[in-house]
């Protein structure tokens, strides 16, 4: 840098040149030194820059990530109350790695062996013998298993957490909730349909709120497997409906499964009888007939007369009844005392269209509404719908739907003529009910109340009362269909029924499949002796629940119906 | 001049005391943010730890759980409507007004003295005048012992009280009376043993004029002339 150029001076010396020689070299030295120094200096700075940095804004050492907020791996389902249906725990799981075990082979196999018997100790030492990497030993263990599984002190065995579904209520609406499957996919219910909103971080950590009421599910789940058990039925359906929402309050199939261990069910059991399952429902389909001909101006009294003689034929086939009446009777005692032939009458009067477009305008004739994606496909007479179908169709055979249907049905009959979708979540301020569409006038709505309240008082359904509390409803009793025919030993019983009659607030269907008679019943197997006590009981116990005020001086006005009835129908 | 040399050594030192003043201020902040950050995470543990002891009771309470504990052991049913009033007037109507006997005792009580009083000067009689008045400064202590002659007066109210009375109300006058009964009875037999007989004797006719004979807590005098007639025998 300093050397002088050698164009400026003369040429020097030999000593002088090597003087400049130095100087240069040394010159050079300086140079690099320097830029080493600064190379040093700004990475030393560099480090203090990003340390200064860090106590400034950096994290602390001892911060726990990851635990920013509570979101579940999978969101919980809560009933109307916010009664927890559905949680996801963290439970453990025990895991095998043959390749990391240590110990002698033989007898670790015994010891597991030992403390978890579903294998034995030779399916114990092929797994550790097999060479893999990796088995499931047990998932959601026990803490006490876990706690004897660590004692072991085998490296091999792996001990972890891992979400898992739990239904703390067990059985409790199982076919509503429906289940997962081992690895957190919903595969039935709820689970299925709204698996997407479950599992999806950014709406999982708002539980799903049901429409049930846990209390009033299981009142009815009880109710109707006692009944299920006294009466040995192979299957049980009931549907609690509030009938000026479309809210499912219950809903249950019964045999029982516990979707805790949903694999342990039986086919049968995990058959949702109540939205999937289609019967034919018998006389349970009389009020809708009777409502359709006095929204068709046919009946405008319940006092108009049909003649009922004992047997009735249209075209190849026979209506008969079970209390056959032999004399004209009023449309009151038709339904009183559920007279086959008098409905079938009424029922070809309304015609094949208009029961059709009445059927199609109360979602009969299309998959439930709901949900679930467990929908039944209901059955009709479809493209062979003539005046024999429209007959039996009237009294409700020749068409199969779900309970839940039914429930609709009687719904959309008693809260003023208007249809609404049954649902299963929760209505409220910010979930307002489906937008409804009107089936029946508001005035027939009103009339039916007292010819179904007559059936509970003076009918077929006496047993269905629950006093205080003005049950009105329907029985019916409908032979299943067998290969060539119908079973008259195998029969599908139901009871329709809404509740309180005087200001109907909730409807609700039972349903009994092939129930047995038994000495109570004085070997009848008809509705009336099994299906109708499961409507007194249950709502004995749930009309208090739901605020249904039971008060023994309050009747729906039944001057529309009283009158009609003869003497000698009266027995 | 040495003020000067030192000028940078002073302006270097201000900076790092500026620099070490802004971290530690930066240090500060950063433990607090920590700290809130420690108690933020233990609310969630705290939070995690309640959800899972209330899935646990939520699932050893499960409903069918209490169901069967229900069906077994406490047979509970639900009410039947006889059992639920709508309003207060409903269960108003469950109670019918109540009659007075026991009322009627405290009364008697308030105006026995006053009975003694009057009755000499009402009925002349020979022995009411000469009742001292030491008898009627006894009388405000301990005349329940004296109860003694009373059973016969007393049983002319009892009787009355269970006849004009509902059946339901019959125990409460039942269970007064014998309460009231009880102490007059026991007390001469327990406690003065020694002066039984006499008393007993007295009851009968009359004796001692030491002892008030008037029972505060006596029934109504209804028949006054039973009661002076013990009293002015002495």
């Amino acid at each position: 840098m300093n050397a002088p150029t050698a164009a400026l001076v003369a040429p020097r010396p030999e000593r002088l040149r090597l003087v400049g020689q130095r100087r240069q070299i040394l010159s050079v030295m300086h140079q690099r030194l320097m830029l080493g120094m600064l190379v040093y200096a700004g990475v030393i700075a560099l480090v203090a820059l990003r340390i200064l940095y860090l106590a400034a804004f950096g994290d602390h050492a001892g911060r726990q990530a990851g635990m920013a907020s509570l979101v579940p791996p999978r969101g919980d389902i809560v009933d109307r109350d916010g009664h927890p249906l559905a949680q996801t725990i963290d439970a453990w799981t025990i895991g095998l790695h043959p390749n990391k075990v240590i110990g002698d082979k033989l007898e670790l196999a015994r010891k597991l062996a030992a403390l978890m018997p579903e294998r034995d100790v030779i399916a114990y030492l092929k797994m550790l013998r097999s060479g893999k990497s990796f088995f499931y030993l047990r998932r959601r263990a026990s803490p006490r298993l876990v706690e004897a599984v660590n004692a072991l002190g085998e490296p091999g065995l792996a001990l972890d957490r891992e979400p898992d579904r739990l239904y703390p209520q067990t059985s409790l609406a199982a076919h509503v909730i429906g289940y997962t499957d081992v690895d957190g996919h919903g595969v039935a219910g709820i689970e299925r349909a709204f698996d997407d909103r479950l599992s999806n971080p950014a709406t999982r950590g708002q539980p799903l709120q049901l429409s049930i009421s846990s209390r009033v599910q299981q009142a009815l789940e009880h109710e109707l497997l006692a009944a299920m058990e006294r009466f040995s039925a192979i299957g049980a359906a009931g549907v609690i409906l509030d009938i000026q929402t479309g809210e499912i309050l219950a809903m249950t199939s019964l045999p029982q499964l516990n979707p805790n261990a949903a694999g342990q069910g039986s086919p049968e059991a995990r058959f949702n009888r109540a939205a999937l399952g289609v019967y034919e429902l018998g006389s349970t389909f009389k009020p809708f007939t009777v409502a359709m001909a006095m929204d068709s101006g046919i009946i405008e009294s319940f006092g108009k007369m049909y003649p009922c003689p004992r047997s009735l034929t249209v075209g190849n086939r026979s209506i008969s009844d079970t209390h056959p009446f032999g004399r004209p009777c009023s449309v009151a005692e038709i339904m009183k005392e559920s007279s086959n032939i008098g409905t079938a009458q009424i029922a070809a009067q309304v015609g094949a269209e208009r029961q059709k477009a009445f059927l199609r305008k109360m979602g009969f004739l299309s998959p439930v509404a709901v949900e679930l994606k467990e929908r039944g496909r209901t059955l009709s007479p479809g493209s062979n719908w003539g005046e024999v179908a429209t007959m039996t169709v009237g009294y409700g055979h020749g068409i199969a739907v779900t309970p839940l249907h039914l429930a609709t049905g009687y719904a959309t009959l008693f809260n003023g003529g208007i249809y609404r979708p049954p649902t299963l979540l929760k209505v409220d301020a910010r979930r307002p009910a489906a937008k409804g569409r009107r089936v029946f006038t508001a005035d027939t709505s009103y009339k039916m109340r007292a010819l179904l309240r007559l059936v509970v008082t003076q009918g077929t359904g006496k047993k269905a009362d629950a006093p205080g509390y003005r049950v009105g409803g329907k029985t019916g009793t409908a032979e299943k269909p067998v290969a060539g025919g119908y079973s008259s030993t195998r029969v599908v019983t139901s009871f329709a029924g809404v509740f309180p009659m005087d200001e109907p607030r909730y409807a609700m269907v039972v349903m009994l499949d092939e129930p047995q008679p038994t000495a109570e019943t004085y070997g009848f197997r008809t509705a009336g002796w099994n299906a109708a006590p499961i409507m007194s009981q249950t709502v004995s116990r749930i009309a208090p629940m739901l605020g249904v005020i039971p008060d023994k001086r309050r009747e729906p006005d039944l001057s529309e119906v009283l009158p009609y009835l003869h003497e000698d129908a009266e027995n | 001049m040495s003020v000067r040399s030192f000028h940078s050594v002073f302006m270097a030192s201000v900076v790092a005391g500026a620099a070490l003043g802004c971290y530690l201020v930066s240090l500060r902040v950063a433990s607090e943010r920590a700290a809130l950050e420690q108690v933020e995470t233990q609310i969630l543990m705290a939070q995690r730890d309640v959800r899972l002891l209330s899935t646990e009771i939520g699932t050893r309470a499960r409903l069918s759980q209490l169901e069967r504990w229900n069906v077994r052991v406490l047979a509970l049913s639900a009410p039947s409507a006889d059992q639920i009033l709508g309003d207060r007037f409903q269960l108003a109507r469950l109670i019918s007004p109540e009659r007075k006997p026991a009322i009627e005792a405290p009364v008697i009580l308030a105006s026995a003295p006053a009975d003694a009083k009057q009755a000499p000067l009402g009925e002349g009689q020979a022995a009411a005048p000469a009742q001292p008045q030491a008898q009627l400064l006894h009388e405000a202590g301990l005349k329940l012992p004296e109860m003694r002659p009373a059973p016969s007066e007393k049983a002319r109210p009892l009787p009355l009280a269970p006849a004009k009375v509902p059946q339901v109300r019959a125990a409460e006058p039942r269970a007064i009376a014998a309460t009231v009964a009880k102490p007059a009875e026991s007390r001469p037999a327990d406690k003065k043993a020694g002066e039984k007989p006499p008393r007993a004797a007295m009851g009968a006719m009359t004796k001692p004029v030491r002892t008030a004979k008037v029972d505060p807590l006596a029934p109504i005098p209804a028949g006054p002339s039973t009661d002076k007639a013990s009293r002015t025998d002495p």
